[in-house]
């Protein structure tokens, strides 16, 4: 009673088919999210800017973070690329060898405050969320410090406060959410003395972005980076060099991470929910099925059994009828003979007491 | 009785075994398709960049490619490696290149492509018997089996550059051949399937030889190779001064620098003009002359042909005027491009604008014009700058001697002069002390800087035909505002940044420092830098 490969093979298929059919009915769709209506953005422009580090200062005194070791007016730091830390939410970085494009590239780094962001989607307790304005925030009170918000995101900008004993927190960029909520500019945008970053709605941003392409088709690649990257950011990006020759990653598609994780994460409710019940199913039905034919081997036995019993009661029924038989025959005929012998002998005496013995032999046959 | 406890377990064991195992196939085989992909991936990511030794004579052999697909990747052969070969043999180039008319095929053995086997066995047979041969010899011989001439990839870079004749190397071979014009030029006779010479009529070889060979006409490569290494080589054979033979020695890039320059090239002898005024209306073609709508056009052609390394830079299709195919409504034979657009189109290095334009990029021209947008300026005065003679004086019966004159006076007249303000007017400093909140007022010479500006545009004629009028200048910065002694302060116009209002309107500080670090940038000034801030800025004590 085993299971046919075709129909492991047919169930395996319904399975999977089950657990994909989530995300494919939702590709299908036009469910998609442009980002809060006027929400606002940063359009930071690579032409426009000079590599001062001023924004970074910018950056550094209105978040009140730390210090550096080094002041902000020293750009020996742009020999080497750097990344966000805990201690620095946005640094620049410099791209002198790109061939035939004169002179250096700058590009400036900080959160990107994605439309649909992968560190919330990777959070577990909520610490993370896109506000109305366009901001990423992050709730230091319910964050576990597992750093899954790290790992998600595809532009390597939340760093953890490694050097801290207690509580430490994963630290990013906020769009200087306190600032803007006041109507101020984030502290980059403020201080920046070319305009290269342009603080204001992402829509209209985006139309600047386009309308600088449009004037000045030969300054800029004509791409708007952010617009759809990983969904679309907040932050948006003007070039006038290949945005991957200053380290801006090209390979990361459109599709926003919540939803790339989404068939994953939505596949957990039926790998955990319906792999058991289905598997269970496949044990109960294989179950019933040993049941079933242990049944009919009981039913055919006892059959046999009562058969056979009943065939041998016949047999013995008639053996003792034959034997019963046999006996009164043997019975008769010895009572015969003995009739016979006896009236021989009344022939040898007398004739009458012959038919009083006749008598109780004929009753009792 | 029938079946004993332990032969149950072991079915039920069995079952779950295939169970297991299957999925554990199931699961080796997504787990091992995704480290596939991922391999595949990387593997078309890394692929080595060309790093090897730079050549000219790197010849595709892709022939049968005519005939359909190819089977194998096409063959490079280096060209010189053979001669130089052949050259040790004391074999000639009929070695490989057959010969009909005393003229040699630039083909290898053959003097057509017939059909893909025959063209295949030419070289397969011909190719790997010479290699044989050589080896046999006991010399340095090449490939005889496939893979090693069919390569996949190569470790040969190319140094061939495309090489055409400018004015000089033009004049060289003119001077060489005693103006024999009809040794090179020639014309096509539809009657008698024959070419021709036409006296006057001597166009470049691309208006008929185009990259492709059409019909009846060879492509241009085929034409040069044909044409230039053919009496190349009679003209070293009879132990004259010739030009090259080899590959590189006119594709090379480092060998084409070597070639001779004339410095004084004297006018080419074609009868064409020297003043004209830019015609609107093709009498061949029995259009009348119309009352112009514009001002017409004079044209200094004569001066033009200085400007440019050959006539293919305006006349890009023949040397007939360029009316003749851009009329004003726009014809086929034009491309439907109309005069109006050949005259004007600014991405199109043919029409005047567009050239004109080009020259904005000179360091001297960027500091103001790279901050423009490139577009057609509307206001009538700019107009002029071309449109110059009174349609009034040529409309009717004005012959062509006499608009040749007209045009020749109106050019003569014209001042071609960069003007700008008298010194006392234009301010010496300017403090700009707007911006006080942590440094000093910066002093801008102003005056300096104007007279630099003027200086460096007075030797340039274009530059100082657009710029006559007394305060063009002053508009790279003063701009948006009408020319004036007195134009606006910047912070008029310039105040808070980031207004939604005015998205393309930058703050005062930003405007500042674009408006200056922009411009220097342009120019290629170097100093001062632009993040050393203390440059321009006096810190406030």
């Amino acid at each position: 009673m085993s299971i046919s490969r075709r129909k492991f093979l047919g169930w395996l298929g319904a399975a999977s088919l089950a657990t994909t059919l989530g995300k494919s009915a939702e590709a299908a769709s036009n469910k998609q999210f442009g980002g809060y209506p006027g929400s606002m953005g940063v359009l930071f422009d690579n032409t426009r800017c000079i590599g001062c580090r001023k924004c970074e200062d910018g950056c550094n005194k209105v978040n009140e973070l730390p210090a550096p070791e080094k002041p902000f007016s020293d750009l020996s730091l742009l020999e080497n690329h750097r990344r966000t830390t805990s201690k620095e939410y946005t640094i620049v970085n410099r791209y002198d060898d790109l061939g035939n494009e004169e002179g250096p590239h700058y590009r400036k780094v900080q959160c990107n405050h994605c439309l649909e962001p992968a560190c919330a989607s990777a959070c577990f307790v909520r610490a993370f969320s896109k506000t109305e304005q366009g901001a990423v925030t992050y709730d230091e009170s319910v964050c576990v410090g597992c750093r899954y918000c790290m790992i998600a995101c595809p532009f390597e900008i939340p760093a953890y406060e490694y050097d801290k004993a207690l509580s430490p927190r994963v630290m990013k960029c906020t769009m200087c959410y306190p600032r803007i909520s006041k109507g101020l500019l984030p502290g980059c945008v403020e201080v920046c003395p070319t305009e290269a970053l342009t603080y204001g709605r992402r829509e209209d941003l985006l139309w600047i972005g386009r309308e600088r392409i449009r004037r000045f088709p030969d300054r800029y690649v004509n791409h708007v980076y952010g617009e759809n990257e990983m969904g679309g950011t907040s932050w948006l990006y003007l070039s006038g060099v290949p945005f991957k020759d200053i380290g801006m990653r090209e390979d990361l598609g459109i599709t926003p991470a919540p939803s790339l994780t989404s068939g994953a994460l939505g596949a957990v409710p039926i790998v955990a929910g319906l792999w058991p019940v289905l598997l269970t199913g496949i044990y109960a039905i294989s179950r019933r099925k040993d049941r079933i034919a242990e049944n009919e081997k009981q039913a055919a036995l006892n059959a046999a059994l009562a058969k056979a019993s009943a065939e041998a009661e016949t047999t013995l029924s008639q053996a003792l009828q034959k034997a019963a038989r046999e006996k009164e025959a043997a019975i008769e005929q010895a009572v015969s003979k003995a009739l016979e012998e006896a009236a021989k002998a009344q022939e040898r005496s007398d004739s009458d007491p012959e038919e009083d013995i006749k008598k109780p032999s004929k009753e009792n046959a | 009785m029938v079946y004993s406890k332990t032969d149950k377990d072991f079915v039920k064991m069995k079952k779950g075994c295939i169970l297991l195992s299957w999925t554990g196939i199931v699961v080796s085989v997504i787990a091992v398709s995704i480290f596939l992909t991922a391999v595949c991936g990387a593997a078309l990511v890394k692929l080595p960049k060309d790093t090897g030794e730079a050549r000219a004579d790197i010849i595709t052999i892709d022939s049968i490619k005519i005939f359909g697909k190819l089977e194998r990747s096409p063959v490079n052969f280096f060209h010189q490696k053979h001669t130089a070969a052949l050259d040790k043999k004391n074999q000639s180039c009929s070695a490989c290149h057959l010969s009909e008319d005393n003229r040699m095929s630039y083909l290898y053995m053959r003097l057509k492509n017939t059909t893909r086997q025959d063209v295949m066995e030419i070289y397969h047979t011909g190719c790997i018997a010479c290699h044989r041969e050589t080896a046999a010899a006991g010399e340095k011989s090449g490939p005889v089996t496939c893979g090693n001439c069919h390569r996949d990839k190569t470790t040969v870079r190319s140094s061939w550059q495309p090489i055409g004749l400018d004015k000089s190397l033009h004049y060289r071979h003119v001077r060489a051949n005693q103006e024999k014009c009809e040794l090179c030029h020639h014309q096509y006779d539809e009657v008698t399937q024959k070419l021709f010479y036409a006296k006057g009529k001597e166009g470049t070889c691309r208006y008929c030889h185009l990259d492709k060979a059409r019909e009846k006409t060879i492509s241009l490569r085929s034409a040069s190779h044909l044409q230039c290494i053919d009496c190349h080589r009679q003209k070293q054979s009879k132990n004259e001064n010739a030009g090259p033979i080899t590959c590189g020695g006119c594709h090379d890039q480092t060998e084409q620098e070597h070639i001779e320059k004339v410095k004084v090239i004297p006018r080419m002898k074609m009868n064409q003009p020297d003043f004209v005024l830019v015609k609107t209306f093709n009498k061949e073609i029995g259009e009348s002359n119309p009352t112009p709508r514009m001002d017409m056009v004079p044209f200094n052609h004569k001066a033009h042909e200085t400007y440019n390394d050959t006539c293919r830079v305006c006349h890009h299709a023949d040397l007939d005027a360029c009316v003749r195919c851009h009329t004003v409504q726009g014809s086929k034979e034009g491309d439907h491009v109309k005069l109006e657009q050949a005259m004007h189109r600014l991405n199109a290095s043919q029409s005047c604008m567009g050239c004109h334009e080009s020259h904005q990029s000179d360091p001297n021209c960027a500091g103001c014009h790279s901050s423009f947008e490139n577009k057609r300026q509307q206001d009538s005065s700019a107009c002029k700058n071309c449109h110059m003679v009174p349609r009034a004086l040529v409309s009717g019966e004005a012959g062509q001697a006499d608009q040749k004159k007209i045009a020749a006076a109106t050019l003569e007249y014209r001042e071609a002069v960069t003007a700008t303000y008298d010194n006392e007017v234009i301010p010496e400093t300017v403090m700009i002390g707007t911006l006080m909140n942590q440094y000093e007022p910066v002093k801008m010479p102003h005056r300096k800087m104007v007279v630099a500006m003027v200086d460096n545009i007075k030797d340039k004629k274009l530059a100082n035909y657009f710029h006559h009028e007394k305060g063009t200048v002053c508009q790279g910065c003063h701009h948006n505002s009408p020319a004036t002694e007195t134009p606006p302060r910047c912070a008029n116009c310039h105040g808070k940044p980031f207004n939604p209002k005015e998205p393309f309107k930058p703050g005062l500080m930003a405007a500042y420092h674009r408006q200056c670090m922009e411009c220097h940038r342009a120019m290629g000034i170097e100093k001062p830098v632009e993040t050393d801030c203390k440059a321009c800025h006096r810190e406030r004590g």
